[in-house]
């Protein structure tokens, strides 16, 4: 793939950007690894940003989309605000040192390292999405101290089986520590790491499955925020770049939450991953000099 | 304020629901957020390409115009002056702001339900979160 090496007039360049971005929303949404996976290597081989140019609208592309579909889950009471305050205590101050390792790391002029890096993170995180557990709802384990003390339980509405499911967090210690590398990720490459937080709160927190989706994706936007928050102080976002990125990536996400329940997600995970494992080899590739 | 009560040890977990209000206020915070930041980023951008008909991609990428506005004063003067990128800007502060601002909100129902320990740590969150765009981001710019 080659990046756009003529000189484009702004209109096309603007509405190429939000084309590319309300598919890289749709995409993200579709499967359930937000838009910045493919925003961030599309602005790097195709419109040539630098990389932590690229990174920064990583976070305005999160920040857009967790804001789109989080409220939906807030307001149908999927998320879990307690778990995810409480979780955040970790993700937010791995977002800060990711981001700003991320910062030194340009003015090291180390962009070729950060390059591969972001390659090899997209590739791992693939797997991830595809093998989700199928349990819904797993069987209970005892709530840690910690858990019991902060009252980390509640219970949700599920419509397909019409009940109300009760949940309990247990082991908070180990899901803090995943996210808190969750956070780290996040803030290096500007993604939403959501398969590490919902590893966490699915593998160790033993929440369901909806719960943790939905409390991952509360969780994802405050991280973003904290990644931004530096990107955009140091200089690292664009707003003639993230503008119609964001507001692509939104309309795409809010277009994939209608479409999605029509469509198996798994088929199209299957459908869409290799595209996205085929932009992270590029990514290396340029990384590397190879391409 | 009520007092928080003491953990339990053993026996089942504690069971704390936040109010209903808290859900229906945070949601109204996302979308909020979420519809200002589009519509002034998009009203900012459209206004960008009538008035910049000549420029191309080359400009954009080897210029960033958000270096002109990461003080206070420089953001300002920008609005004042009608510049269309400080505008931009400003659409996508609300958009990093409008996260910071649910925590807020999530820290007025903790002490309100006269959560201590909850209290705590949504107020870490937010210092953390402020303490990234306001003193990390500068040193390290």
């Amino acid at each position: 793939m080659k990046a756009l090496s003529v000189d484009v007039e702004l209109v096309p360049f603007i509405l190429l950007l939000v084309l590319v971005a309300i598919a890289a929303g749709l995409v993200g949404s579709l499967t359930g690894l937000g838009g910045g996976v493919v925003v961030i290597p599309l602005l790097v081989v195709l419109f040539g940003t630098s990389v932590p140019i690229a990174i920064g609208t990583g976070f305005v592309t999160i920040l857009a989309t967790s804001s789109a579909t989080g409220a939906v889950y807030v307001r149908d009471r999927l998320s879990d605000l307690r778990i995810g305050m409480f979780l955040e205590i970790a993700t937010v101050p791995g977002a800060l040192i990711g981001a700003t390792v991320t910062v030194f790391l340009s003015h090291a002029n180390l962009d070729a390292g950060l390059l591969v890096a972001l390659g090899i993170v997209f590739l791992a995180i693939l797997p991830g999405t595809v093998a989700r557990r199928h349990i819904d709802v797993p069987p209970p384990l005892p709530a840690d101290r910690r858990s019991r003390h902060l009252g980390l339980s509640g219970e949700y509405h599920d419509n397909a089986t019409d009940r109300d499911v009760p949940y309990t967090a247990a082991r908070t210690s180990p899901a803090l520590g995943v996210m808190f590398g969750a956070g780290v990720v996040s803030g290096l490459f500007g993604i939403g790491a959501g398969v590490f937080k919902v590893l966490a709160l699915e593998r160790y927190l033993n929440l369901p499955m909806k719960v943790a989706t939905a409390t991952s994706n509360f969780m994802i936007g405050v991280t973003a925020a904290a990644g931004a928050g530096v990107m955009f102080a140091a200089g690292y976002i664009d707003p003639i770049i993230a503008a119609p990125v964001a507001i692509g990536t939104a309309l795409g996400a809010m277009a994939g939450s209608r479409v999605l329940p029509g469509l198996r997600n798994q088929t199209v995970r299957l459908v869409f991953l290799p595209v996205i494992a085929i932009l992270a080899i590029e990514v290396i590739l340029r990384g590397l000099g190879l391409a | 304020m009520t007092t928080e009560p003491a953990p339990p040890t053993s026996g089942p977990p504690l069971v704390r629901a936040l109010p209903a209000e808290a859900y229906i206020r945070m949601t109204w915070v996302l979308r909020t957020g979420l519809v200002l930041s589009l519509a002034m980023m998009g009203g900012a951008l459209v206004a960008y390409l009538v008035a910049n008909p000549g420029a191309s991609s080359s400009s954009i990428l080897s210029a960033n115009p958000i270096l002109q506005y990461l003080s206070l004063s420089g953001l300002a003067s920008g609005l004042v002056s009608g510049s269309i990128t400080a505008y931009l800007t400003v659409g996508l502060l609300v958009l990093v702001a409008t996260p910071i601002v649910r925590v807020a909100s999530g820290l007025y129902y903790f002490r309100r339900a006269g959560e201590r320990t909850m209290t705590a740590v949504t107020f870490t969150v937010l210092v953390l979160l402020l303490v990234g765009v306001l003193v990390i981001g500068p040193l390290v710019r």
